[in-house]
Order: C-alpha cells, then structure tokens, then sequence
C-alpha cells in the first residue's frame, strides 16, 4: 500500500525560493515511488496548477491556530497517516502533536538559517521526539546536533538537488551580442540584493576589481539579480571598483534564462558569508562554471572539493584575487562532481530514507 | 593486537576516500600494530580501510589484514583475538568451507559469509572490527561483548569514518573537535566517559555488544546481541550446587577461561601482583602446562621495605608456579618523565590507566607481546567495597524516598554545613538524596564529583545541557533494566561490569597497554567465563574473592590470602595530587579529584593550540 504522508510546510507549489523547490522536489522523488502525498502549505495557492500524480496540495493557511485546525483536519481526511513531515524547524511543535494524534512517523526536515537561532525549549522537545531529522547539509546537522540531543543516525542529510535545465553548452549568441561584454573575463553572481541578505559577498568582490584588472584587463563583473539593495550596491561599486566598466548590474533574470546566463559566463564567484547550502553554486557547477564560494554556513556541501570550486574566507581579499585568478585558469567545472546532485542520485537517497523511515520502531507513543 | 579504521563514503555526494586522511589515522595509532601496517580501497574508492598488526596468531604474511575472502566480496580489518577460532573453523570446515590461512581473522570472514551479523554471537573473544560485504554494499561495525576492544565513529552525514582510537579520527582532520558536554559532563561525574559518549560532539563509541550497520542511508540505530544483567539473570536461574560443588564450578570455569586466553602464537606472559586474581591466573597457567611464564610485577621505589611492597609476595607466588619474575621498580622521576606520554596517549580522559602504562612498559622491555591480567576479576568475584555499601545505602535509604523533597533538603543544609566547617567528606550530603535507589547509591559510590559540585568546576551552561544528555541516573539505570529480578550481589556485579570496568579498566588497559605494544588479555572478562560461574548469591555466599586462592593446584601461598586487601595502594595516588598541584591530605578521593582536573587541563576539545 501507498505511503501516505501529511506535509505541513512552509511553502511548496506557487512559493517562491529555495526551500520551496526542495519541497518540491523531494515530493514528486517520494510520490514517483509510490506515496500518496497531501501538502499544507502556510504560503502559496496552487489551486489550478496541475500538479504531479500523487501529490496535492491544499489552499494556504496563515494563521498559527487556523494552520493547525487545518492540519488537523487535513490528517483526518488523509486518514490513516504513516508520515506527517514538517517542513519547517519553528513548526516542530505542532507537528509533534498531529504525528501523535494520527500515529504518525515525525519527519523533520530541517534547512539551513532556521537551525542556527531556533532553540526553543518546546521546538527542542519536538525536534528530539522526531523518528528521523533530515537536513540539507552536513554543516546544518552539527549545529542542529550542538543543541537538540539527538542520535546520529537518527538525523539524515539529503543535499539539494539540481534540476535537469542547468547543463553545460554552448553560451548563447543572441545574449552575447545583447549583453557585449567585451573579450573577458566574466565572473557572474547571481542573486537577490536584498538589504536582508548582504552576506552574499558582492561588496568583497568589487573591492578586489581593480587588482584582478591589473592582471585581466578586460574582466567584467556581472550582477544578476533584484531587490531593494540594488541602489546601494551600485553605489558602492562605483566607489570599489575603479572603472565603472568592470560591473555590470542585470537586474532580475528569470530562472528560464539562467542557464544561458551561467554557460556565458567564467567563474561563478560569491563570497558568501552563510549559505544555507548554495545551491547557486551547483546550478552555476552543472551548466559548467568553477565556482569561487564563501566559507560558512552550509556552502561546504555544494563545492565539497576543486572539481567544483573552492570556499574563500569572504573577508580575505589576497585570498579571494588569489583563488578567482586560479580557478579562471583550470577552466571549466567536472560534470561528474555535479552528476550526484541531480536529479536521479536524490531521489533514489529521498526513497531510501522513506524506507529506512518505515523500517523503524516509532518513537512517539500515541494515535492510532 | 592492532589498530584498524576505515572510511565509507556511502552518500553520492560525498567525495571518494581521502587516502591521505586514512594514512593520518593509520599512524596515529603506529604502536598499536608495529609488525605491519596495510590498505584497502574498494574499486569506485567510496570505502577504505587501513590496518596496524601486532601479530599474535599466524604470523605469516598470510596473517596479513585488511583481508578478503576468497571470492574478494568480503573485507575486513580487526582488532582482537578470536580464542575459540579452532573450533569456530571445524564446524565451517565441516560445512564445506575451505580456509586459506590459519589466521583467526579468515574465521570472521567465512563466519560472516555462513551467518550474516549474527556471526558475532558465536566469538569468543575480544574484538572489534569493520566488515564491508561488497554484494550487499554494507558496512558491518562490530565489538565485542563486553567491551574488551574499542571501536569509535564518526558520522558527518556523508561519510562514516571509524577507528579503534578516537584520537585516530581526529588526526586524520576531517572529524570536527567540538566539544560534547554529555562526555565532559561525564568524566567530571566518573573519572572515565561513559559510553556512547566521548568529549567529542562527533565522535561515538560503538557501544559494547552490539552491532552496527552504514548502508547508503548512513549509519543504522546500534543493534545489542549481547547484555550483562539478561546474562547475570541466565546464571541466576542456573541450579545451585553445594558449595563444595560450587568451589569445583568457580575452578573449572578459570580453567576453561584461562586455556582459551592462551590461545596464541608468541609466548604469553602475566601481570602479577601480590593479590589473589593475578596469582590465581599464574598458578592456572602452570596447572595447564606453560613453563618458564614470564611474570611481570611492579613495584615502586617509596614502598622499598615496606609492607605495601607487593613485590616480595609476588616473587613468592612466581617461584611456586615456576615462572620467570621481573619486578620493575618505577619512582616519582620516571613518573613525571612519562606523563607527556601518557596523556598524549590517553585516547579519552581518564583518572586511571597509570599502573597498566607502567607494567605495559616493563612488559614491553622483557620483549612480551601478550601479558594476562586480573582486570575484571573484582567484578565477577564481588572484590570492591560496592558489593556491600551498594546494597545496604539502597536498603537503608529507601524509604526516605518517599518524601519528597527530603534527600534535596538534607543536601542543602548538609552543604551548607560543610561550609560553615562541619568535617564531612564532600559527598556525604548526596547520600539521602541519591543513596535510595540502585542508580544513585551506585553513582555515589563510584563517582569522583556529585553534580552538585560541578557547578564551581564547569561552565553552568555547558554543565546543565550535559547533565541533560548524559542524563547520569538513568545510564546507569539502563544496564539494570533486564536485570529487576537479580539479587544484591549480581545488581552490583551487573553495574560495575558495564559501567566502571568497561569505560574505565577496560578503557584504560587498551590505550596504556598499547601504548607499549602489549596486548592485554583478561580471562576474567569473559561472557563464557560469566556464564559458567555459580549465581551471584552462591558466589557471595562462597566469598568467591577469597575461594579463587583455591583454584590453581597447588593453591596461592597462604601470605597471599592473609594479606589485608589494601585496594589499589601505589604511590601513585601522591604523585598525580602533586602533579596537580594540591596539598595531599592522604586521602586518595582528593587526589583523584585534583588529578582528574589536572587530566582536563591538559586539553581536549576545541581548535588545536599548536
């Protein structure tokens, strides 16, 4: 019989960002192998959206305590519930309680930022009391393991996965000619300018412009991405930079056109200070570009050694100019370093933890 | 003995063996195998092991590990000895196995291959080992019984790396330092870390009779074949004999056990002392026929003349078996000479292990390879003073606990006292709290400080979320939870078997013993040996402690058993207090509290200083 599993999450189909589309993807890895998967999302309305066969999702709910009636009947009608997954570390607590209600097995999946701060004592609890912890990278699973006292085997990684779009190729012509950015070379991030997220490194990088165009004359620094930092940063490319030549601000690239984006491009290069995973990284990695990424956070996962890239100290400029000089003479990055990423290689470890999920003793007594 | 590790990369992701970082763990652990050292990559490189041998049975090159079996699906590296390989190998012969080696490692593989993990039941020995079955793409983790042999892991979520020694994960630089508060909290309560933990958030000990498996979802939940109160519960439904019958089953039961310790292929030698447990080895040993046994004895320059000298007994007992004595006498010089030595090669902290660093080290100097000990002996025969003050505290106390709150308040005020002058010793005011119940009277007993008392030592943080994951009373607890049934003697047996001999004697033996390149073999840890003994009531009511003089014919000098059971006195107690820096009141409760701060001081988590 189907494995039918209960997903309250953050957000799923119709959400914007990363963890979104891990959520996806490890639903449509679960559900082609045989589960019958029922999402409720806090964010996200999907309704109209044909979604993959044994998957739904139903509308979103907000609210803290409309969510959890939600849930509750949520678990009702998928009755009987072998899994409730909780998608996000603050929901612990609650989903505790349906697993519970239901005689559920608690999945936990935990992803990067959220692990680092939230330590409640209930969520703590919760978390403790979960059958099996998944989380995207080795680096997050210390921390999470620093101050829930959970046994190793009990806590799984599953690595963000890559999608099929991101492959190398020739770079487009029509965008070369578009975009003219001269002989090269060109180091590409790509990313939100958000005033929230100023750790992804693009002030370390303008800094360092004028000692890379002392040795590459024609480089170019090419900033992909939106938001309300943009101005700001502009500014301070200005002033970093030395030529205003060597940056190039696109703004926002949809996801359809990254990949042409990418195989433009030399070097992928974001000293970020805390990735949850970079997943950036492998989508830069996969259509072909070495990647120069920042040390902390989870990003050691996503370049685990050179056939990728290498991790920099983001404040260490000798260090950065350094490492981006190198890398743009290895040329291009090892498809078979990306290859574990994609798509077959997660779904396969998505199923076997299921399995292995459903192998084991149930550690929450309760429910039916 | 040796050394073993390995690393198994079983996610996709992860990148392929670091051979480098094997080689790193494989010499951090060089005097634990010297006669040879070897590796083994699988073909895609996702898993390798790595090998030091101390060669003890068939030391041939044949002998060698990692090894494979015949058709190459099996690979193994092990630490250990298999005493009743010669049999185990005539029942495979028998099925139809064909053997290419006499080695007792062969054994394991072809066990393996006839009976999958539950191959382990049937070892005899000490062991611990790493198997990777290549059909089914596992990894088979595996310790022995009791405890005998360390194995540690680290899991990172990709990649799985274990190794005899937690010292070797770390050197090979891909295990992180990060402190454990459960372990530190531990080793403040003990003098020893308990197991599953270490001080290393990271790193964990296979736990003791039990098995492990890493497919390619990573390491599975830790499975027990092996529990010493469900065994003491075994024995106790046993049928009593008289106790003339009795003396005759605690005889039979060393002999048995000794001759399968003897199984080797070099000479094996004794740790002697002037007690009852390492004669009574010695005397067996002759009774089975070893001639010219060298005998090891240690003895310590303050005590020259001196009735605490065990030395002059020691030489009695030899000469009457007939073996070869060596007394090596050691003084506070060569003590504080080693102690860099020593806690560089303490693999976890440790208030103990001084003793066995030094006989290993004169045994070392004679050219053995294997000695015999008595380790064990004290808990199977009810020799510490916790076989009486267990019982009695928790007969005694037990009914206070039923109000609530006193044990707390008496503590307070108790504390309180002390403060104000009141003469007590510093655990004195735990003991209607915790004397009650078998946990808690064990704890006091055993421990070197109380919880309470930590609050001034540790970090009030780092000691409460410690206190929270060791969560002491019920690890303790835990090893008495098949054992309900059992009577006082056995509850107490049961207790110091799994907690103070196998994280403390057992822990100590193998770090200070292989520092030397001694393998350390203890007859009286054994589950063969424990099975085979009368029920714990019958050997309390025996005086089994004192009956064991008996056993070897002829029996132990009668000085031997009239010699009052002074405990463990060396100088040694002394020279740790002022190695730490205290004044020594005498009392070797205050010396091995200064010595276990001492021990920690020396550095063992967080980045590396140098």
């Amino acid at each position: 019989m189907a494995t039918r599993i209960l997903a309250l999450v953050g957000d799923c189909y119709a959400g914007p960002g990363g963890i979104a589309r891990y959520n996806q993807d490890l639903f449509e890895a679960l559900a082609e192998g045989g589960a019958d998967i029922l999402i409720l999302p806090r964010l996200g309305d999907a309704r109209g959206m044909a979604l993959p066969a044994g998957i739904r999702q139903l509308p979103p709910v907000f609210g803290r305590l409309s969510f959890f009636l939600s849930s509750l009947l949520a678990a009702w009608r998928h009755r009987p519930v072998d899994v409730v997954f909780c998608g996000h570390v603050y929901m612990a607590p609650l989903a505790w309680i349906v697993a519970r209600l239901t005689g559920g097995r608690f999945w936990m999946q935990a992803h990067g930022a959220e692990t680092w701060v939230g330590r409640r004592n209930a969520v703590r609890r919760a978390i403790e009391a979960s059958d099996m912890v998944t989380t995207v990278s080795r680096g997050t699973r210390h921390i999470l393991m620093s101050w829930a006292h959970l046994e190793e085997q009990r806590v799984r990684v599953l690595p963000d996965t890559v999608r099929d779009v991101f492959t190398p190729g020739p770079p487009s012509q029509a965008l070369v000619d578009r975009l003219a950015l001269g002989p090269g070379p060109v180091l590409l991030t790509v990313g939100r300018l958000s005033a929230g997220e100023r750790y992804k490194g693009h002030e370390q990088v303008f800094a360092v412009l004028p000692a890379l165009r002392a040795r590459f004359p024609d480089l170019v620094y090419v900033v992909a991405g939106s938001g309300d930092d943009r101005a700001r940063l502009e500014q301070r490319a200005r002033e970093l930079a030395g030529d205003p030549a060597a940056v190039r601000f696109l703004g926002f690239v949809p996801e359809e056109d990254l990949p042409d984006l990418y195989r433009l491009a030399d070097l992928y290069v974001m000293p970020s200070s805390q990735e949850g995973f970079g997943i950036v990284y492998l989508e830069a990695a996969a259509c072909g570009l070495k990647v120069v990424g920042g040390a902390g956070g989870g990003s050691g996962d996503a370049v685990p050694d050179e056939r990728i890239g290498v991790l920099v100290e983001p404040s260490d400029e000798k260090g950065l100019v350094a490492a981006i000089a190198r890398l743009l003479a290895q040329g291009r990055a090892d498809q078979a370093a990306v290859d574990p990423y994609r798509r077959p290689h997660f779904a396969a470890a998505a199923r076997l933890l299921l399995a292995r999920l459903m192998a084991g003793r149930r550690r929450i007594s309760g429910g039916s | 003995m040796c050394g073993i590790a390995g690393i198994y990369a079983y996610l996709a992701v992860a990148p392929k063996v670091d051979r480098a970082e094997l080689a790193r763990m494989n010499a951090r652990m060089l005097p634990r195998g010297p006669d040879g050292s070897g590796d083994w990559h699988s073909p895609d490189e996702r898993i390798g092991f790595t090998h030091r041998r101390l060669a003890i049975i068939d030391l041939s090159e044949r002998g060698a590990q990692p090894m494979h079996s015949a058709d190459g699906a099996l690979t193994i590296t092990f630490n250990g000895e298999i005493y009743n390989y010669r049999e185990l190998r005539a029942e495979l012969e028998a099925k139809g196995f064909r053997f290419r080696s006499d080695s007792d490692t062969e054994v394991l593989l072809q066990l393996y291959a006839d009976r999958g993990p539950a191959m382990v039941e049937a070892l005899r020995g000490m062991f611990a080992f790493g198997l990777w079955d290549s059909r089914q793409r596992k990894l088979l983790l595996a310790r022995d019984p009791l405890g005998i042999r360390p194995l540690y892991y680290a899991d990172d979520g990709w990649t799985v790396r274990f190794a005899s020694t937690a010292k070797a994960l770390l050197a090979g630089g891909a295990v992180s330092r990060d402190p454990d508060p459960a372990g530190i909290v531990g080793f403040h309560l003990f003098g020893s870390v308990p197991e599953p933990f270490t001080v290393w958030q990271d790193i964990k000990s296979v736990p003791a009779g039990a098995t492990l498996t890493v497919d390619a979802s990573g390491p599975h939940a830790p499975r027990s074949y092996y529990d010493v109160a469900s065994a003491l519960v075994m024995r106790a439904g046993t049928t009593a004999r008289d106790s003339n019958g009795a003396r005759g089953q605690l005889s039979d039961a060393v002999h048995d056990s000794v001759r399968h310790h003897l199984v080797a292929d070099v000479p094996v030698a004794v740790f002697l002392s002037a007690g009852l447990d390492s004669g009574a080895l010695l005397g067996t040993m002759a009774e089975l026929g070893a001639r010219d046994t060298l005998a090891v004895t240690l003895a310590f320059e303050e005590f020259r003349g001196k009735a605490l000298d065990e030395a002059p007994l020691a030489a009695e007992i030899a000469a009457r078996y007939g073996a070869r004595h060596i007394v090596r006498t050691i003084d506070r010089a060569e003590f504080e000479r080693d102690l860099p030595a020593i806690l560089d090669a303490m693999d976890l902290p440790s208030t103990d292990g001084i003793n066995t660093w030094f006989v290993a080290k004169a045994a070392r100097e004679a050219g053995i390879k294997v000695a015999l000990s008595g380790l064990g002996a004290d808990e199977c025969f009810g020799g510490y003073p916790s076989f009486s003050d267990v019982p009695r505290s928790v007969h005694l106390l037990r009914p206070f606990g039923i109000v609530p709150g006193i044990g707390a308040m008496a503590r307070r005020l108790l504390t309180r006292a002390r403060g104000a002058g009141l003469k007590l010793h510093p655990k004195t005011p735990g003991v209607l709290e915790y004397g009650g119940d078998w946990a808690g009277a064990y704890m006091l007993r055993r421990s070197v400080f109380m919880p309470w008392e930590l609050d001034e030592i540790l970090d009030p943080a780092m000691l409460e979320e410690g206190l929270r994951r060791l969560s002491p009373l019920s690890l303790i607890a835990a090893e008495l939870q098949a054992g309900r049934s059992l009577g006082d003697f056995d509850k107490v047996a049961a207790l110091e078997t799994t907690l103070y001999m196998r994280n403390q004697l057992l822990r100590d033996a193998d770090w200070a013993g292989l520092a030397h390149s001694i393998e350390i073999r203890v007859p009286y840890v054994d589950p063969f040996f424990l099975a085979a003994l009368p029920p714990g009531n019958v050997l309390a009511s025996l005086n089994a402690k004192a009956a064991v003089a008996d056993v070897p014919r002829p029996p132990l000098p009668a000085a031997s058993r009239d010699r009052r059971k002074t405990g463990f006195v060396t100088p040694v107690g002394r020279w740790l207090s002022d190695a730490a820096g205290v004044d020594d009141d005498g009392s070797f409760s205050t010396a091995s509290r200064a010595w276990l701060l001492r021990v920690w001081k020396a550095g063992w988590t967080g980045p590396l200083a140098a």
